[in-house]
């Protein structure tokens, strides 16, 4: 299974990221040409919504780690919405639920986050 | 391959050797994570373990790609080269997987041309965590021929906290 990406732009410096399918060694290579994209295109905060993300990889933690610290250094942030139970394991047991903020869903991470959603 | 009694919905495998080889390329992996779970699955293992076992061998995989798609001087290409081979040894209660690439290990990586928003990001140590934290044994020998990873999980054993 490939990775789609959708993307939406509720405000200037918000980006929503749609994603389904699998992140891996094979789709992490678009979904960050993605998220580099919308970094240099001034996103200070992305929203990555998993819920039909069915599999993650350290490939894909990586990405992700890489976004929030550039984005983090910016006063923004990635946040994580809506992922499986799978995915939840996978930042559980590495220690990375810490460092990033996961919701249920994204008017949870609105409200929390204080974004437009 | 072998019918159990306790189950008679699912049919459990027996002993026997499995083997599978296809080019150490980022396209590939998704088809041994596939094998592994319809291998894994007919063993008596959860479905939290099956699950485990096939994201156990996803890393042991995409770690051979990612070692065989760098170059010294240029930046990661979707490609590699070598071969990766998969040898899973059925012995219930265990399921031993070997992992074997034909990629040698390089012996600097200061060469490597990378300046994406992850490269200080230790996606090799990531991959050995998830793979030490989701099967029960993990041994890893790399030589200048390749590496092989042995994944060992046990049927029964308790979820890792």
């Amino acid at each position: 299974m490939n990775l789609t990406i959708e993307k939406r732009s509720p405000s200037t410096d918000t980006i929503v990221l749609d994603l389904t399918g699998e992140i891996d060694v094979y789709t992490s290579i678009a979904l960050k040409q993605e998220i580099t994209q919308v970094i240099s295109d001034g996103a200070k905060y992305i929203v990555a919504e998993m819920s039909k993300v069915e599999y993650l990889d350290s490939t894909g933690l990586g990405l992700l780690i890489g976004a929030l610290k550039r984005l983090r250094e910016n006063q923004g942030s990635l946040v994580i919405v809506s992922p499986n139970v799978r995915i939840v394991r996978v930042f559980e047991i590495t220690g990375l639920y810490k460092i990033f903020n996961i919701y249920e869903s994204l008017a949870e991470a609105a409200e929390k986050e204080n974004l437009k959603l | 391959m072998t019918d159990i009694k306790q189950d008679p919905s699912v049919t459990v495998l027996d002993s026997a050797l499995i083997t599978l080889s296809f080019p150490c390329s980022a396209e590939y992996v998704s088809i041994a994570r596939l094998t592994i779970l319809g291998i894994a699955g007919r063993m008596s293992f959860s479905y939290d373990d099956v699950e485990d076992i096939r994201l156990a061998v996803g890393e042991a995989c995409s770690q051979a790609v990612e070692r065989a798609m760098l170059k010294p001087g240029r930046a990661l290409s979707n490609r590699g080269v070598g071969t990766i081979a998969i040898e899973c040894h059925i012995a219930p209660p265990e399921l031993i997987i070997d992992v074997v690439d034909d990629v040698p290990v390089l012996d600097s990586l200061d060469d490597l041309v990378n300046d994406d928003f992850d490269e200080d990001v230790d996606r090799p140590g990531l991959g050995a965590l998830l793979m030490e934290i989701l099967v029960d044994s993990v041994e890893v020998n790399s030589g200048s021929t390749g590496t092989r990873v042995r994944l060992i999980k046990l049927a029964g054993t308790p979820e890792p906290g």
